[in-house]
């Protein structure tokens, strides 16, 4: 199974993740995005940070979750290049594995200005998949 | 949806017809030439048909003729909606609140600065924060970043960030009334608070460039414009304030749009009753943000005069700056009667029959891609009629930036610059492609359907020499 895959958008980054629990589509889905920002090949497992997102339907908890990421990169810098998803009741905890991003030592690549809710789903046919579309 | 079940009303004007979708309340217009019309996607005529079915939407849901396929609204998308039973959505402005274009018109000529361009965009390059993630050199504390909020532009003039000429020269002089920074979250806050005077990353850049042509000899003397002038363009918006801004009230909105029994064809479009709390606290939120962007590109207009100066000793004054992703409350005609309506433009300029910075029509800028001309325009009557007063925003993808990757390597496209003599800086050599002129629609087909439709008129056309992508 792939974990994830970009898709063609005109103006904007749209990938769709897979996952074989809810679990993991999470997970792949932050890997994505972490790696539209940056090559995740030179971020290091270095420090450790967790997070926590509840949310009132499965498409916003992700919604919530990749805003979550995306600010932890752009406010504390910080890139994740690994994490451990934990979901009950549309409360999510993860564990990150990641490291305080350096423009010297790290391939930064394009600034996500946010994640849409442009045809936000979250689907399952063997695996589940959901669609997301960031705005670069 | 296909290009098939559009209707052609005219030279240049296709409507996509009420009852080609579900929901619609008003049909369609889309503004393009049959050359235009081969690039455009299925996705932005669905897109054009969604905006169409939010409450209260005024006689047409438009798209320019740069439109290609965004996310909710289509960008190129314009809008207007009662502001008694209509709607405010913060997807019809975009998260890059302000996002807008700034042409600076220098003293000197292009063979003052061919000798010296690469001293100039280094210049440039290192005065001017750009890429993912910069910082900018301003140290706010947590009331002046409230003052930004409030007081846009005017903040930077009387911090000694230009001078009050500029203020004139700006689209709602550099301010929108109604700004609350208490309406901005403190994330939002935390995002914008390092980044004020940096251009950010993407599709903004900052162009050296030249008057190449003019076509209104009066309009151009008015606005301090003559051949062969060495002018400077900037294309940034409200930085992580802006994104976030966005982002919150989106979220927000979400549950309201419930609340309020909207019905939505996408989240994206989430939006609330133009009258209600809810809007008036967004529209607080989106005036401090597009004032927040006017700073911003003020403050980048300093130290773009500041290197002018040191290298050069001359200045620059300011043509004209214009945002192209905002919602404004504006008085326009519809049906015979003049009504307030609150005007989302998403990917499109403002183009006013009439301004007071020059005493005629309002100056319009319209950036082409990278290495390709840009266009100072200004408004018309017919724009007023047609188009709620707006026009184009640039040339438009046509590429995605995967494909622009694919079929482009940064060599290539920056050998092809280089064949053009245009000189170019970057923190992302890897994202050229995505900029490149193949990834975008030919400039001067667009500028010249906006020209014949009439909802702008062209004065002057700019190269670039030289170039700073963001």
């Amino acid at each position: 199974m792939q974990k994830y895959e970009f898709l063609e958008h005109t103006a904007d980054v749209m990938f769709v993740a897979y996952g074989k629990t809810f679990n993991e589509l999470f997970e792949n889905a932050a890997e994505a995005l972490e790696s539209t920002m940056v090559l995740l090949d030179g971020v290091a497992e270095a420090q450790s940070t967790a997070i926590t997102v509840s949310s009132d339907s499965c498409e916003n908890l992700l919604y919530d979750w990749l805003a979550e990421l995306l600010i932890k990169f752009e406010v504390e810098r910080f890139a994740v290049r690994k994490c451990f998803v934990r979901i009950v009741d549309l409360l999510l905890t993860a564990d990150c594995l990641g490291e305080t991003v350096d423009p010297r030592r790290h391939k930064l690549n394009t600034e996500v200005k946010a994640v849409t809710y442009h045809n936000l789903s979250i689907g399952k046919n063997d695996v589940y998949h959901a669609e997301i579309t960031l705005d670069v | 949806m296909t290009f098939e079940e559009l209707l052609k009303r005219d030279e240049f004007i296709w409507e996509v017809p009420q009852d080609v979708a579900l929901g619609m309340r008003v049909p369609g217009r889309i503004f393009i030439s049959d050359r235009l019309k081969n690039y455009l996607e299925q996705g932005a005529i669905q897109q054009v048909a969604n905006v169409a079915t939010l409450p209260g939407i005024q006689k047409w849901s438009l798209a320019m003729p740069d439109v290609h396929t965004g996310y909710g609204f289509p960008i190129g998308g314009v809008a207007a909606f009662d502001v008694a039973d209509g709607v405010l959505s913060p997807g019809g402005v975009g998260f890059d609140i302000n996002c807008g274009t700034r042409l600076l018109a220098t003293t000197l000529l292009k063979e003052e600065i061919a000798p010296r361009i690469d001293e100039l965009v280094t210049a440039l390059f290192d005065a001017i924060p750009s890429g993912l993630g910069s910082k900018g050199s301003l140290r706010l504390s947590e009331k002046e970043l409230d003052d930004v909020f409030f007081g846009g532009a005017k903040w930077a003039v009387n911090h000694g960030y230009g001078n009050p000429a500029d203020l004139k020269h700006c689209e709602s002089n550099g301010c929108l009334d109604g700004a609350d920074p208490a309406k901005v979250s403190p994330l939002a806050k935390k995002r914008g608070k390092p980044q004020l005077g940096t251009l950010g990353s993407g599709n903004h850049f900052l162009e050296i460039q030249y008057v190449d042509r003019i076509f209104d000899e009066k309009a151009a003397h008015l606005f301090g414009l003559k051949e062969e002038q060495i002018c400077i363009m900037l294309h940034s918006g409200s930085r992580g304030a802006g994104h976030q801004i966005c982002s919150d009230y989106l979220r927000m909105f979400q549950a309201a749009s419930r609340k309020y029994s909207i019905g939505l064809v996408d989240k994206q479009l989430a939006c609330v009753p133009a009258d209600s709390h809810e809007a008036r606290e967004y529209f607080s939120a989106m005036a401090a943000a597009a004032n927040y962007a006017w700073t911003n590109r003020q403050v980048m207009s300093f130290w773009t005069r500041d290197v002018l100066e040191r290298k050069f000793n001359t200045t620059a004054t300011l043509v004209y700056d214009v945002a192209h992703n905002i919602a404004k409350l504006e008085k326009h005609v519809i049906n015979g009667e003049r009504k307030d309506v609150y005007v989302h433009r998403k990917g499109a300029t403002r183009a006013f029959d009439q301004d007071t910075s020059y005493g005629i029509e309002q100056p319009v800028l319209i950036p082409g891609s990278m290495g390709t001309a840009s266009y100072v325009l200004h408004g018309t009557k017919k724009a007023m009629s047609t188009t709620f007063g707006s026009t184009c925003h640039g040339a438009g993808r046509v590429l995605s930036r995967k494909a622009a990757r694919r079929s482009l390597t940064w060599r290539e496209v920056t050998e092809d610059l280089h064949q053009k003599h245009i000189t170019i800086k970057t923190e992302d050599l890897a994202a050229v492609p995505e900029e490149a002129p193949e990834a975008y629609k030919p400039i001067d087909e667009v500028i010249d359907v906006v020209s014949k439709l009439g909802i702008s008129e062209a004065v002057a056309r700019l190269t670039p020499v030289g170039v700073i992508k963001g």
